[in-house]
């Protein structure tokens, strides 16, 4: 599969370069400017699927904070952008992903000492505490549930169409950029520490593998990702409202992994586009969003484990095995 | 006339790991069989195979004459298998009395039950002192008659017992083999009962059989397999020697 | 002195509203080792029927709380059915805490959403189940309505102790949460426990959301505030402590009781996550809890 950098093939290098050149061009010749927004708000979303898949997939914590520290990323750069203009935006987002970055290493020292279910609930009360503090904020930085002030975002000179295909280039070098950082971090030292301490945490421990400083650098990763990806959202939408790190959106993302396939790099990309495209069909009907939401998410956990990615590897290995069996007929199958 | 326990062929273990390998077993009607070997050669897999708890790779395993083999847990014990687990297997948080009761929740009455929990009481006064306490609070050998007594609470076809001596002091073991020999006398039903030596099992065994490496290895009245010295010495002499 | 009454006899009322919704969480942890996401959405459900019973149809109070009990009951079994039967076989193979979360977590958007598409996003008035006012001290008074509601929560959960305590299943309840090997070796049929046990414990929730639709309102989002207070009262009392979620419900109910006297209601949750912050840091299975695995 997509898995080590090592192990790509030659074949899979040049179906990754013809993808990132049509994702190149792409806006080039697409302009509608509705669709457009809708995308880079996608590619937005993926980016905050890529950092938390990297905890809760490839980490195996389940950390169930992570839009909490997107959305302090967009308030920490959102603050800067308005009170100290004369940062440079980038910088504002670089700084957002840097103070996330921060807040989640802070996060995870608490959940070294904790197992499973435990995890998931401290994180979320900690999501649930940030969450109240936005709200309850009106007059503040937050501007509680009205949504943070306008601010000045990335391109403020452009028209429409060149705004968005900016944004919409910017946001795809990330992704980019992330998706090879996640694939050589998975094969580098401390994706194979995370992996064990996912899949046996005795053995792992007994090797010598420091499996807390694994944990903790994941989630310092992660949340780095994660607050770029409030920044982004933040001077893309020139906006930030206290609902986007609500239970909605949280299911939304949650779902989009589950269907992409948890811990996987292509898992992200592939749930988040295919929900992205419900979603938008269903935009009509948005009773209906959810609803089909919930659905596929149960469907899929009950019955497709391992997601897209994992059921396309296991059709891939299947059709392997039959070519491979049909090589050698003189052989008996393998039970 | 049929056994009442027939296994022939089983192969079982945990994931992928083998440890009960073609094992074939017959126990007659009434009859109590011993199984005895060293530890990790399959003792408590082919109990815990035949009651169900885990699921055969392969074989058959026969209750009077019924396939049980691939059947759940639940079901297999509905159909008369009394499994008096190894290290017990009580509810720790329950009572003495809330334990024994759950050794008749299959089917029954009320009235039914109480005079089963009164049948075992009389059996095991030892038990009855202790019922209002937490089976946590126990003995090591409290808890092995409890166990027993649990075992006791509902007619069964056949008993399977896991190594009652296990981490009991001796005083502890000739009362939990005052009970089963006991219990053996009384009772119909078929016992496969299982031990590491022959310590402790010389009045109780019809038929000794001697499990090797996930196989019976050899067979024979207790005082036959006892008294051979090759027996002893070659498959239970010294657990260092044994092959592994 | 009035400050402390009216915190007091809040506190009550919703500590044994909290302890309702958080018991059948406990119960279903206990049995299952399942967090029970979908357990918000019964105390909505229950507040529908509570409101489709009492003010579409004008039955009396008894028998809409039968419906609800009924009805959440049906549906917490299909719940279990749907969401955690396929998964049992597979215990081994998956993570089975975090995959049940996230499956009654998906039941919890779906029924939400449902709701939301028959209902619409109003807000439903529920009848109270009793008019009246129950005055105590100096102008502090209790509506007769949350008076029912405190009594028959606690007798609903002396009811639950007894059939854990006495009954044959109540025993086998408890036999599975305490070591399941055991259990299935004594003939308790799990598959069938387990959705009865679920069913029970929404069956509970169900109760609680009539009453608590009367308090506010019947919406598609009436089971949110619930499941966030019930997951405060569980953790704090340590999951699957039957004794100790009675202890913390109390506890949240007089801080939220006393938050709402003192300081005002929208700090509630805060400070209560914040405790649960701090508490998960410290003692990390609760305050009750420990790390074994038995329990109930």
């Amino acid at each position: 599969m997509t898995g080590t950098f090592g192990a790509v093939t030659p074949g899979r290098w040049a179906m990754i370069a013809v993808a990132v050149a049509l994702a190149a061009v792409f806006p080039l010749v697409y302009h509608d400017p509705y669709y457009m927004t809708i995308i880079v708000t996608g590619e937005i979303v993926l980016i905050l699927n890529i950092s938390w898949n990297f905890v809760l997939g490839m980490a195996g914590v389940w950390n169930f904070g992570q839009l909490a520290i997107y959305a302090l990323g967009a308030y920490s750069s959102g603050w800067l952008m308005l009170h100290h203009s004369g940062v440079p935006v980038p910088l504002a987002i670089l700084f957002g992903g840097l103070f996330s970055g921060v807040v989640s290493v802070l996060l995870a020292f608490p959940t070294l000492r904790l197992f499973g279910i435990y995890t998931s609930l401290l994180t979320f009360s900690f999501a649930q505490v940030i969450q109240y503090v936005a709200v309850n904020n009106p007059h503040g930085l937050t501007g509680g549930s009205f949504g943070f002030p306008e601010v000045p975002g990335l391109f403020p000179d452009l028209g429409q169409t060149a705004y968005l295909r900016a944004y919409y280039w910017v946001c795809a070098g990330v992704i980019i950029a992330s998706c090879f950082a996640v694939a050589w971090l998975r094969q580098s030292h401390l994706g194979i520490a995370l992996r064990s301490v996912r899949d046996a945490p005795a053995y792992t421990a007994a090797r010598g593998v420091n499996p807390r400083a694994a944990r903790v650098a994941a989630f310092g990763l992660s949340g780095f990702l994660a607050g770029i990806a409030g920044g982004l959202y933040l001077s893309f939408e020139q906006s930030f409202t206290t609902s986007q790190m609500g239970l909605t959106p949280m299911s939304l993302d949650v779902t989009m992994l589950v269907i992409g396939g948890l811990g996987t790099v292509s898992g992200p990309l592939i749930g988040t586009a295919l929900l992205t495209v419900i979603q938008t069909k269903l935009i009509n009907y948005p009773g209906w969003q959810l609803t089909v939401l919930g659905a596929t998410l149960l469907v899929i956990v009950v019955f497709v484990p391992g997601g897209i990615v994992g059921l396309f590897g296991r059709i891939d290995r299947r059709v392997r095995g039959w070519v491979a069996e049909d090589a050698d007929e003189a052989e008996p199958a393998p039970g | 006339m049929t056994a009442a326990l027939a296994v022939r062929g089983l192969v079982a273990g945990y994931d992928r790991s083998v440890v009960i390998d073609g094992l074939d077993l017959e126990v007659g009607d009434g009859a109590t069989a011993v199984v005895i070997g060293p530890n990790g050669h399959g003792k408590t897999t082919l109990l815990r195979a035949v009651s169900g708890l885990i699921k055969p790779f392969r074989g058959e395993v026969e209750l009077a004459g019924e396939r049980i083999d691939g059947l759940a847990a639940e079901a297999i014990a509905r159909k008369g298998i009394v499994h008096v687990m190894q290290g017990d297997g009580l509810f720790v948080e329950m009572t003495v009395e809330e334990n024994l009761l759950m050794g008749a929740f299959p089917g029954g009455s009320w009235r039914g039950r109480r005079a089963a929990l009164k049948r075992v009481y009389s059996e095991l006064p030892a038990v009855e002192e202790r019922k209002a306490h937490k089976a946590r609070t126990l003995s090591g050998g409290e808890r092995r008659l409890v166990g027993l007594g649990r075992g006791m609470m509902r007619p069964g076809r056949l008993l399977l017992i896991d190594e009652p001596s296990l981490g009991l002091a001796p005083v502890a073991i000739d009362a939990v083999y005052a009970v089963i020999r006991r219990l053996r006398s009384e009772a119909s039903s078929a016992v496969v009962l299982i031990e590491e030596n022959f310590t402790h099992v010389g009045g109780v065994a019809d038929v000794v059989h001697i499990l090797e490496a996930g196989r019976i290895v050899r067979s024979g009245p207790y005082a036959e397999l006892a008294a051979d010295r090759t027996v002893v010495e070659t498959y239970l002499g010294s657990i260092a020697e044994v092959p592994s | 002195m009035t400050d402390a009454v009216a915190i007091l006899a809040n506190g009550v009322v919703y500590g044994s509203i909290y302890g309702l919704v958080a018991i059948g969480m406990t119960l279903i942890y206990g049995t299952l080792r399942i967090l029970d996401m979908s357990q918000g959405s019964m105390v909505m459900v229950g507040g529908y029927v509570g409101w489709w019973a009492l003010a579409t149809h004008g039955v009396n109070a008894v028998l809409a709380l039968v419906a609800a009990f009924v009805f959440t009951f049906a549906l917490g079994t299909a719940t279990e059915l749907v969401s955690v039967q396929p998964l049992i076989a597979r215990r081994n193979e998956v993570d089975f805490e975090l995959v049940t979360f996230i499956t009654t977590f998906a039941v919890a958007i779906f029924l939400t959403n449902v709701a939301l598409q028959h209902f619409g996003p109003f807000q439903q008035n529920v009848p109270t189940i009793v008019s009246g006012n129950l005055k105590l001290y100096h102008g502090v008074s209790i509506s007769y309505h949350e008076l029912t509601m405190a009594v028959i929560s606690v007798v609903l959960m002396i009811g639950l102790g007894l059939f854990l305590a006495r009954t044959r299943w109540g025993l086998a309840v408890r036999a599975v949460a305490q070591d399941l090997d055991a259990a299935r070796s004594l003939a308790v049929p799990v598959t069938r426990l387990y959705p009865l046990t679920m069913g029970l414990a929404s069956a509970l929730a169900g109760v609680g959301g009539v009453f608590l639709g009367a308090l506010y309102f019947a919406s598609p989002t009436a089971g949110d505030l619930p499941l966030l207070f019930a997951l405060i009262v569980v953790v704090l009392g340590g999951l699957g402590s039957l004794t100790g979620t009675l202890y913390a419900a109390y506890l949240v109910g007089m801080t939220q009781s006393f938050c709402e006297v003192e300081i005002g209601t929208t700090w509630t949750l805060p400070i209560l996550y914040g405790a649960i912050l701090a508490i998960l840091v410290f003692r990390p299975y609760g305050l009750k809890g420990s790390p074994s695995e038995a329990r109930l």
